[in-house]
Formats: C-alpha cells, sequence, structure tokens
C-alpha cells in the first residue's frame, strides 16, 4: 500500500484528502504544519507528499526545498489556495503545482500519475 | 641828299607800321635797306641764344634755301665780332684774315669785296646782326651809318615785338593746352582710363611720335602701372632710377633729354620729366620723338621740357587721386562683402534658433554655406564623429542649385535643400595618415587643402566620392571636443576659395557646433522624459492593478479553503446518498453552487492578474535594452564596460517580463563573477536549426569561468558557489527559457569567462507548436536532478 502525506494547516481540509485518498486505497499519514511533515518524512518511507503553502511553524516552500534535500526522487505535489505561488521560482521545485478545488479529480490523478499507476 | 634820306626814313616808317606779317615786315625792310644804300646784299642773322650763333634769317634776295643758311659762332667772322661787340664792323676782302674768316659768305656772294655789320638789339638786348655785302671797296658815311642806325633800332623793335607777340601767343597756347589737359585728367577717375588718356594728351600737347607712363613701388621695386600711346621706337623710357640719378643734380626743373639710334638705324629723341608721388611710388612721363610742322623729327625744346614738366605735376595729381579712389573703392567693396556675410552669418544664426531638431539644424547650415544670398560656396557636407568606432561619418550635404533663386535669405534658408549630395557612405577613419578631414578632428584646427592634382592627399575611403583639389574643412568644436567638421568647396565653378566667406564660415562653425551639441542633448533629455513619462504611467497603472489584486486576491483566498471543504465534502455525501432521496437534490444544489462559486473566484483572480500570461510579440534586442537599463548602475559601480553587438532580429512571441528576468539573472551573475571589474559583451543574431528559426543572445562575461566540478550543478534550483550567483538565478532564467520552447547553453573557458547563450524560437514557429504538450529541451545542458517531467 502505497504512503502518502497531506500536510495543510487546515483541519477540514486534512479531513477531507485523508477520506478520498484512503477511499483510492493509499496510507495517508497527516501533518498541520511544514515541522511535522519533515517529521513524517524522517519516520515513514513514504512514496508521495502532498503539501499547503500557506501553514504556520514552517510553510510549504521551505518543507519542500528541505525534503528534496533529503530525499530528491521523492515527488512533492503542492496543493494551494494560491495560483500566484508559481511566480514564486521556489515552487518549481514540487513536481506539480495545483490550486485546490472542491472537484479532488485533478490532484488524485495527479498522484496516479507520480505513483507510475 | 637829306631829302632822299628822309625819303627813306619815311619809307622804313611806312614798312615798320605796315599790317603785313611780322616776317614779311623784315623781308620788306632789309631789301628796302639794300635798295636805299645801293648794295648787293642785305642779311640779317638772328642769334640763337642757347647755341649761342647766329644764322642767316632773312636776305635780300628772297627765301633762304636750307643749304645757303650760313652760321657764324658768337665772337666769329665779321657778324660774330659785330654781335660780340655790339658796333658797327666793316670788312674789305683784302684785310688780312678777313676772306679766311668769312669764307662761307662767298656761298651767297662769291666776290663781295666789302662787308658791313650792323648789330640789331636795343637798349637791353641783342637780336641778330645786319650784314650789307658789296662787290666794290666801299665806305659808309656818317649820314648813312645814321640811317642804318635808325633802321637797325626799328627792325630790333619789330623783332622785340613779334618775339613779345610770340611770347604770349605760346603762354596762351600752352595755358589753353595745360586747361584741355587738366580738363581730360578731371574728366574720369578711373585709373586705366586716365592713365590712357595721359599719354595720349601728352602726345598730342607735345606733338611726340609716342608717349610713356610707368610707376614703380620703390619699396618692392614693382611696376605698379604702365601705359603707352603711339609710337615707341626705342626700349621704354629710362629705367625709374637712372632718371631720378640724374635728376638730382637739377632740382628745379628735373629732366632726362637725349638721343638715341634706333634699330632702324635712325636718331630717336627722347625727353622724360619724373612724376613724384607722396610715399613710396615713383614714376617717369616719357615723350619720343617730336614731330616738327614739316613732319620730320626733332629734339624736344625746352618749351616743350616745360610743359611736360608742368602737365608732370597734374598728371600726379589726377594719379594720386585715381589710386585713392581705387583705393577706397576696394575698401568700400571689401567693407560691402564683410557686411554681407556677416548679414548672411546673423541670419542664419537666427534661423538655428527655430528648432532643436539636428536634422533641420544641419539643413539650415547646409543652405546658408551653399545659398548664393548665404556664404555662396559650391557645395557644403557636414561629418560627425562616431567616437564608439572613431571614424568620420558623412552625415548631410548638399550643392548649390545653379539659376535657383530662392528669395530673401531668412526664408530661403528654412526651405528644403535643393541637390544633396550623398554623403552618407563617407566613413573616414580618425587616424593622422587619413587626410585633412581626419586631422581637422584631431588636431582641432581648420585645414585649407589645395593640391594641383584631384583626389591627392585624399584618404582612400574617398576615392570615387570626393576629389576636389581646393577645399576648406571646419572642425565643429564642442568643450576642447571635435564633434564633426564641415567641409566647404568650389569645384563645381572651379572660382577659388575667398577669405572673407572661409572666415565667415568659421565663425558659423563654432555656432553650428554648439546648436548641433544641444540638439544631440536635447533628444537625449527628450527620450528620457518620454521612457520616464512611460514609466511612471505604467508603475500608475500597475500600482492601481496591485492595489485592487490584493484586496481582492486576499478575500478570494479566504474564501478558497472553506469552499473546498464544502464543496468536497458534499461530493462525499453526494456519492452516500441514494439516488432518489430527497437529500440528493439538496446536496446537488450545494455541488453547483460551490462549483459557481469557484470558478467566479478564478475570474476575479484571472483579472487580478494571478493567472494573467503577458505573451506577445517583442524585439529581443529591446528586451535585452530595457534590462540593462536595470542593471546599469550597478555594472558602472563595479567597473564593468557593456560592449554590444546588436543585430536587427525578427520578433519572439514571449512573455516580455519573464524574459526580462532571465536576462537580469544572467546580466546579475556576471556582474558578481566580476567583482574587480571586466567586460560584458552581449552579442545577437540569429540562428537556424533543423526545427525552425532561432534569435540567440550570448552574453559573454571575463570573470575567469566556472570551476569543473560545480559546472553540472549550476541549474540546480538551489545550487550556489561563490562566484556565480545565489543559486535560484540560473535555474529559474532556464525554467523560463524552457517554458518558451527554447533552450541556455553554457560555453565556459576556464582562466577567461563564462558564454551563456540563450535561444528562442521566433514567434510564428512557436505559435504553430503544441503549446500544452511542452518541448523538451535540446539543448547542451539539460536541468538537473529534481525529478521533473
Amino acid at each position: 500500500m502505497k504512503k502518502i502525506l497531506v500536510a495543510d494547516d487546515e483541519m477540514s481540509i486534512r479531513l477531507l484528502y485523508s477520506e478520498e485518498l484512503k477511499e483510492e486505497g493509499y496510507e495517508v499519514y497527516l501533518a498541520a504544519n511544514g515541522r511535522e511533515a519533515l517529521e513524517i518524512v524522517e519516520k515513514i518511507p513514504l512514496d508521495l507528499v502532498i503539501l499547503d503553502i500557506k501553514m504556520p511553524e514552517m510553510d510549504g516552500i521551505e518543507a519542500l526545498r528541505q525534503i528534496k534535500e533529503r530525499r530528491p526522487e521523492l515527488p512533492v505535489l503542492l496543493s494551494t489556495a494560491y495560483g500566484e505561488y508559481k511566480q514564486d521560482f521556489a515552487t518549481w521545485a514540487s513536481d506539480e503545482y495545483l490550486v485546490k478545488s472542491s472537484d479532488l479529480e485533478d490532484l488524485k490523478s495527479a498522484v496516479k500519475r507520480h505513483l507510475k499507476e | 641828299m637829306a631829302s632822299e634820306r628822309t625819303a627813306f626814313l619815311a619809307q622804313m616808317v611806312e614798312l615798320l607800321t605796315s599790317t603785313v606779317s611780322f616776317g614779311e615786315r623784315l623781308d620788306n625792310m632789309v631789301h628796302l635797306l639794300a635798295r636805299h644804300l645801293k648794295v648787293d646784299l642785305a642779311l640779317y642773322f638772328s642769334l640763337d641764344k642757347s647755341k649761342e650763333t647766329l644764322s642767316l634769317q632773312i636776305s635780300s634776295q628772297g627765301p633762304v634755301p636750307p643749304h645757303l643758311r650760313v652760321e657764324f659762332p658768337l665772337g666769329q667772322g665779321v657778324v660774330g665780332e659785330a654781335a660780340e661787340i655790339r658796333k658797327v664792323r666793316v670788312v674789305h676782302r683784302h684785310h688780312a684774315g678777313a676772306l679766311e674768316a668769312n669764307v662761307s659768305l662767298e656761298k651767297l656772294h662769291p666776290a663781295f669785296r666789302t662787308l658791313a655789320a650792323f648789330p640789331v638789339a636795343d637798349d637791353n638786348f641783342l637780336y641778330g646782326v645786319l650784314l650789307l655785302v658789296s662787290r666794290e671797296d666801299r665806305t659808309f658815311s656818317a649820314p648813312e651809318r645814321q640811317a642804318v642806325h635808325l633802321a637797325t633800332l626799328m627792325l630790333a623793335g619789330t623783332i622785340r615785338q613779334a618775339l613779345l607777340q610770340e611770347e604770349a601767343k605760346k603762354r596762351i597756347a600752352e595755358l589753353s593746352v595745360l586747361f584741355e589737359v587738366g580738363k581730360a585728367l578731371s574728366s574720369t577717375v578711373e585709373l586705366d582710363e586716365l592713365l590712357e588718356r595721359i599719354v595720349t594728351t601728352t602726345a598730342k600737347v607735345i606733338t611726340a611720335r609716342g608717349a610713356a607712363l610707368q610707376i614703380v613701388d620703390t619699396v618692392s621695386a614693382e611696376t605698379r602701372v604702365s601705359s603707352q600711346y603711339g609710337q615707341i621706337p626705342i626700349p621704354p623710357c629710362p629705367r625709374i632710377p637712372e632718371v631720378t640719378a640724374s635728376l638730382g643734380a637739377a632740382p628745379e626743373t628735373p629732366y632726362l633729354q637725349g638721343q638715341e639710334t634706333g634699330a632702324n638705324g635712325l636718331a630717336h629723341y627722347y625727353l622724360a620729366v619724373p612724376l613724384t608721388f607722396k610715399g613710396q611710388l615713383q614714376g617717369t612721363l616719357c615723350v619720343y620723338d617730336k614731330i616738327s610742322p614739316t613732319g620730320e623729327y626733332s629734339p624736344f625744346e625746352s618749351e616743350n621740357r616745360q610743359l611736360l614738366y608742368t602737365m608732370a605735376g597734374l598728371i600726379v595729381n589726377a594719379i594720386e587721386n585715381a589710386l585713392t579712389y581705387q583705393q577706397v573703392e576696394s575698401l568700400a567693396e571689401r567693407n560691402e562683402r564683410m557686411v554681407r556675410n556677416l548679414t548672411a552669418l546673423q541670419e542664419i544664426s537666427q534661423a538655428l534658433l527655430t528648432t532643436v531638431q539636428a536634422e533641420r539644424l544641419l539643413e539650415i547650415i547646409i543652405q546658408g554655406l551653399t545659398l548664393e544670398q548665404g556664404l555662396g560656396f559650391d557645395r557644403a557636407m557636414v561629418l560627425m564623429v562616431d567616437e564608439t568606432a572613431q571614424f568620420l561619418r558623412g552625415i548631410k550635404g548638399a550643392r548649390q542649385a545653379p539659376g535657383v533663386v530662392a528669395g530673401a535669405l531668412p526664408e530661403a534658408l528654412l526651405s528644403p535643400l535643393a541637390v544633396e549630395v550623398p554623403v552618407t557612405d563617407w566613413q573616414i577613419p580618425l587616424r593622422p595618415d587619413q587626410g585633412p578631414m581626419a586631422l581637422a578632428v584631431l588636431q582641432m584646427r581648420p585645414f585649407h587643402h589645395h593640391q594641383p592634382k584631384a583626389g591627392a592627399g585624399l584618404p582612400s575611403a574617398l576615392k570615387g566620392k570626393f576629389d576636389a583639389k581646393e577645399f576648406f574643412v571646419v572642425p565643429l568644436v564642442v568643450k576642447d571636443r571635435a564633434t564633426g567638421i564641415i567641409v566647404v568647396d568650389n569645384q563645381a565653378s572651379g572660382r577659388p576659395l575667398e577669405e572673407g566667406p572661409i572666415h565667415t564660415l568659421q565663425m558659423l562653425a563654432t555656432q553650428a557646433a554648439l546648436v548641433l551639441e544641444n540638439a544631440q542633448l536635447y533628444s537625449t533629455i527628450e527620450a528620457n522624459n518620454r521612457e520616464l513619462l512611460l514609466i511612471r504611467e505604467r508603475m500608475l497603472e500597475s500600482d492601481r492593478l496591485a492595489a485592487l489584486s490584493s484586496l481582492a486576491s486576499g478575500m478570494a483566498h479566504e474564501i478558497r479553503n472553506p469552499l473546498v471543504s464544502i464543496g468536497g465534502f458534499a461530493r462525499r455525501i453526494a456519492k452516500l446518498v441514494e439516488m432518489n432521496s430527497p437529500l440528493r437534490g439538496y446536496v446537488d444544489v450545494i455541488q453547483e453552487e460551490v462549483t459557481r462559486l469557484e470558478k467566479l473566484l478564478r475570474e476575479i483572480l484571472d483579472f487580478t492578474g494571478e493567472n494573467l500570461s503577458y505573451f506577445g510579440d517583442h524585439d529581443l534586442d529591446q528586451l535585452i535594452e530595457d534590462t540593462l537599463l536595470l542593471v546599469q548602475r550597478d555594472f558602472q559601480s563595479a567597473a564593468i564596460k557593456v560592449v554590444k553587438e546588436l543585430t536587427q532580429l525578427p520578433r519572439i512571441h514571449c512573455d516580455d517580463r519573464q524574459i526580462k528576468q532571465v536576462f537580469y539573472n544572467l546580466f546579475q551573475n556576471a556582474r558578481q563573477a566580476m567583482p574587480r571589474g571586466g567586460t560584458l559583451t552581449i552579442r545577437t543574431y540569429p540562428r537556424e536549426r533543423e526545427d525552425g528559426l532561432y534569435v540567440s543572445a550570448a552574453i559573454t562575461d571575463t570573470g575567469g569561468g566556472i570551476p569543473m566540478e560545480v559546472l553540472h550543478n549550476i541549474f540546480n534550483p538551489f545550487f550556489s558557489t561563490k562566484d556565480y550567483g545565489t543559486g535560484l538565478g540560473l535555474s529559474i532564467a532556464q525554467r523560463i527559457v524552457s517554458r518558451h520552447y527554447g533552450q541556455i547553453e553554457v560555453n565556459n573557458e576556464i582562466g577567461k569567462g563564462v558564454t551563456f547563450i540563450v535561444s528562442l524560437p521566433v514567434a510564428k514557429y512557436c505559435l504553430v507548436k503544441d503549446a500544452g504538450q511542452g518541448v523538451a529541451m535540446a539543448g547542451a545542458l539539460h536541468a538537473p536532478t529534481g525529478g521533473r517531467r
């Protein structure tokens, strides 16, 4: 079973994503900020990470940088309410940039694509 | 006897008072004497004072042919002796030496026995001698002598009267001649005409065969003027120095008179008087061969001399007047020319104030130089200095249009050039061996080129374009710097270049240099102003947009997260609700409304620029120039010289802000690689590739290059070397370029520097590509690791 980490400071979003991804047959880990996400990346041999950008303590861009430093091969998707972070070139290190939508089909197909399923 | 004498005297008185001519009166009186005294011959010898001779003038036997004109020197012969002692002298043939002394008289009377000479004189003067000749030895009684004495007194009276009359006539004639001369001389002030009149009048008045006049400058020894009339039979009148030398001795009426044998072997006579002017001029007036009433040539007489001398005074005055007039006239003419040139200069100056456009200024300057009413040169050209390339480049030229009269100068200056001279292909390197035009710039001084051969001394760059033998070059100097040159010539008409217009040209050049410099500054300021205005406008607009955008996007983002949750869970609920449950409809409403709100959010954010793309057709060179403006100050403070070799290129389809970001990043990297200064070379060029046409920009620094061991890492987003940038810069650049379906290549030369080559596809090729597919980078360096697609 593939292991996916979802990091988002909004509890409702974490709940929604985890429900949907579990339904797709993934093992889902949750984090409320970048720091928690890094701890899980250290401990768990994850297959994919979904990061929100605006989070307290450590934001998604910093988390992305650190994850890529430790595990450059690990696919990281950015899922954010902000389209304009696309202009921030730091986000280009991610493997996919997704703007949040209530329709999660885009997200789920991106996950599948990066897990090479 | 007494009555006979009384009758004789009465007859004498009658003759004396008769109205017949003087000569006839004398003739008659001599006849009467001969008859009364019953002698064979009565002869009258007149005294020539200058020669001190007595020559036979009247004979009682009628006219004296020339070969019988017997002459006695004063004191010789019976005639000469009587004249000398002023007493009656009677000799007889048998007296010792009498025949020898008077043998010449035998021609008149071969058998004379008695000669009686009576001086003809009054109380003051001796006029001549009356000689009575008889074939007999005879004496003269006292009454006879008394009668002859009375007769000689009467003769003397008649002669004196005649001489006085003659003198008076001569004086009148002389005065009227002088009057005529004066009239002739004062009738003109034209020197040439005056001189002609002088020689003509002189020759006629003196009745000479020819006359010559010459005036020399005693300082330069040059002949100032000379004029001749009639026949000059012997080499020109005596050289002035000779005349003056021989004149020194006789200061009152100096002259030079003489006789020379001409080429034809005949004797010719000349008479010269000096012409003495004020100052350093000196001259002679010389007449040749006096024509006697009989048509023969004879030497000049003292009264001719006197007349010539008097005339000389008049002539000097007239010539001096004419010379002064000539001088005044030439001064006036010079003044007029100068005033005309200065007026033209002033009018050109005023016209130059009507515009600040360099193009118009050049036209006005060239019009001013070539218009007939301006400085009137045949041709004028302006060349300017290209400072970066170090050569002179032709900017504008024109020639005078023959026959075109463009009206008053001020209007004509503003009219278009009549005939332009193509000069834009003139390029003269600024080196001392490139002729007067380059030298005028290098030495900042005018040159008057004057060569007998066309094209001599001109640079090879002008071969076949310009080959004037004579032209003038004046530099345009502003603040100790030559910015260009003006070249003028009169090649077409062949007139020499005159001092006046050239002088005015030099004055004009000073002003021309200033106005052209000002125009240059003005246009720079204007361009900067336009740029600033544009930037300000853009900034204002983007400020407004940014404010609106930040407000809208702030709100939109706050709404988006809850919307995602609401919508997401509504979808989950929908999956759990039975198809026919009434809840199904409610959930659908929630889903649809959320979707509608999300769509609205996207539209708002699109408008505020979040997803706005700025793609358009742009000129790569312009984008580079724009970006250079941003880093210009940094480069200057880092002592980095920028060399641009930009080529006109086709436009590319791109987001101009992003492409500027690429160059900005590359420039910043280069600056960081050259902390101690260096050269940044930017070269743009088109590039044909298999998949189409690209435009490329090569950016080369002199920062020593990138160490081999880190070269493969330079496009890594978080990689950084001390020397080259912060890491992100190059990866961003590469991302942007690849999004534009282009590529970045690197040429690394260790120890020298790095060249980044950015290549972007030309618009039309880009448009046919499937934008959605993206294009794998074909370039030398792929993006490094990171697991990107």
